[in-house]
């Protein structure tokens, strides 16, 4: 049943097997729209926006490294909520990162299952 | 972020498009002299046309149209025998340069070549070569006036010799210093940005302030609509145009010219031609094999995992925005400031082309000719006298050079 205050539907998206990888990272895609998994260095599970909100690179190849992800183009890295943390290359002092954030969609790992919670609306 | 409607007329190329009305005043590069091995019909597939080069006995080259399937590929490139002529389509004029011919598919008499560097210097010292990336022109453009991304995407972990930097991107050492440029693109990632009109684009100066009042300094240009021209290494400039084959493809076309000795044309062509796949000139590292990503490499190599040539690089980063990039999703920061000068150039043109003001758009009156340059160059100065540095540079490159460079 869908309501206005429907958060959505848990959908299993991966297994654990399927991330068990050197570099536990895949693209995910949802209702048409790219996302990226990945867990980060405390082993917790990000699924967030593919497209670096800076110019559209692709995040799926983006480096795992400092507990989230960062992107190869400009070095913006995000952590597991999609929040941007860092931009190397903005002026020292800069505070725009914090006004940056990609999609993200809450995720949960049980019994070897990775399951996302897919709005109803797909945003 | 811009709207839908913003970024569809800046980047849409078509016959009938608003940025495409601003390419076709200037010449176009449209394919490689080295191409008429192909035989005296060469498929060119340029903004939105289907068009052939055809040669004549004379040697006299023309462009003309060529019947298209419905639905053929981007870059389809049809045998020779198999192209037909559409002789109800237009014909444009064109003009070799260097070993691109160069095709006017503007209205009225095409503007004057400028006497820039790559143009000015002989045969000897000129190599062309392309590339298609399969994305549309203007995030390829975009690329190359962010003088940024060079300290992240091309970052190497590992500096080798720059004496084995023949033919190479960042591999050099800088001018004035005992560092590869690939160590103070790492150790310096913040540059900051200048940005200054000029009458044929953008010059763009970034500045990397080191350690005991030292400056490294690295100037490069846009060159109106859609090239760039920037140091490769202390004996070579790049030129480089990125030219649409259609909405969602484009070509590089680059001129690399030497104010030393003669480009080693054989060894230039053998490195970039290991990387293509003749007739199309596509990448063999592309979308389609993951642009031969290694995260082992990544995480010990290169910032990328693809490799040690920063073309590869390039092209992962603007093909992976998806074929027009979504410019209502960007954020634009301060290391992009070229791009949005840039953007107030192309929209200005735009502007000047609907209106009827031709005179208005850069590099498109009588003191083309007497346009010279541009500067392009790594180097490493005082802090307090950069400027005087460059440019003394810059005059004393010049005057070493066997062939008339001088301003």
């Amino acid at each position: 049943m869908t309501t206005q205050t429907d958060p959505g539907h848990w959908q299993v998206i991966a297994t654990t097997a399927q991330l068990d990888l050197p570099r536990p990272l895949l693209p995910v895609t949802l209702r048409g729209k790219p996302y990226v998994l990945f867990r980060d260095d405390a082993g917790a599970l990000g699924l967030i926006g593919r497209h670096c909100p800076h110019r559209g690179a692709d995040l799926c190849y983006g480096r795992l490294e400092d507990n989230g992800l960062r992107c190869p183009f400009h070095g913006w890295h995000f952590d597991r909520t999609g929040q941007c943390v860092e931009q190397p290359a903005e002026p020292e002092g800069s505070k725009m990162f914090t006004q940056i954030k990609v999609p993200m969609i809450p995720v949960e790992e049980i019994n070897g299952e990775i399951r996302a919670l897919v709005p109803e609306d797909a945003q | 972020m811009i709207s839908q409607e913003l970024n569809d007329q800046m980047t849409r190329i078509g016959p009938a498009t608003q940025a495409g009305g601003v390419l076709r005043h200037y010449w176009q590069p449209a394919a490689l002299i080295d191409e008429l091995a192909h035989g005296d019909k060469v498929p060119v597939n340029l903004l939105g046309e289907r068009l052939v080069l055809l040669r004549d006995a004379q040697d006299t080259l023309t462009l003309a149209t060529r019947v298209a399937a419905q639905g053929e590929p981007a870059v389809h490139y049809p045998a020779a025998a198999d192209i037909e002529i559409d002789t109800n389509g237009p014909t444009y004029p064109v003009v070799e340069m260097k070993g691109v011919v160069f095709a006017y598919l503007g209205p009225g008499r095409p503007p004057d070549f400028p006497n820039f560097d790559c143009f000015r210097a002989p045969d000897s010292h000129v190599f062309a070569f392309k590339g298609l990336w399969e994305c549309n022109w203007l995030q390829a453009l975009e690329i190359g006036i962010d003088p940024a991304h060079a300290s992240f995407l091309h970052r190497f972990l590992e500096d080798e010799n720059p004496d084995d930097s023949y033919g190479k991107q960042f591999r050099d050492k800088a001018e004035g210093a005992n560092m590869p440029i690939t160590q103070l693109l790492r150790e310096y990632p913040r540059p900051d940005i200048e940005v200054d009109e000029t009458s044929y684009g953008l010059k763009i100066t970034a500045l990397r302030h080191l350690e005991s009042d030292l400056t490294h300094v690295r100037i490069t240009n846009q060159i109106f609509p859609q090239a760039i021209c920037i140091p490769m290494s202390r004996e070579m400039i790049i030129t480089q145009w990125h030219v649409p084959v259609d909405d969602e493809n484009c070509y590089w076309f680059t001129l690399f010219t030497s104010f030393d000795s003669p480009v080693d044309k054989d060894l230039m062509r053998a490195q970039r031609l290991k990387e293509h796949v003749l007739p199309t000139y596509a990448p063999r590292k592309n979308k389609s094999n993951d642009y031969h990503y290694d995260p082992q490499e990544q995480a010990t190599l290169t910032y990328t995992g693809m490799g040690l040539d920063i073309n590869v690089h390039d092209q992962w980063a603007v093909e992976g925005m998806g074929p027009i990039q979504d410019r209502t999703q960007e954020h634009l920061g301060r290391s992009d400031k070229a791009i949005i000068r840039y953007r107030r150039l192309l929209r200005g043109a735009i502007a000047a082309v609907e209106a009827g003001r031709r005179a208005d758009l850069p590099m498109q009156n009588r003191t083309t000719t007497a346009i010279t340059g541009p500067l392009s160059n790594d180097a490493i100065a005082d802090r307090q006298n950069w400027q005087d540095v460059c440019h003394q540079m810059d005059i004393a490159r010049r005057a070493a050079c066997s062939w008339d460079a001088t301003l």
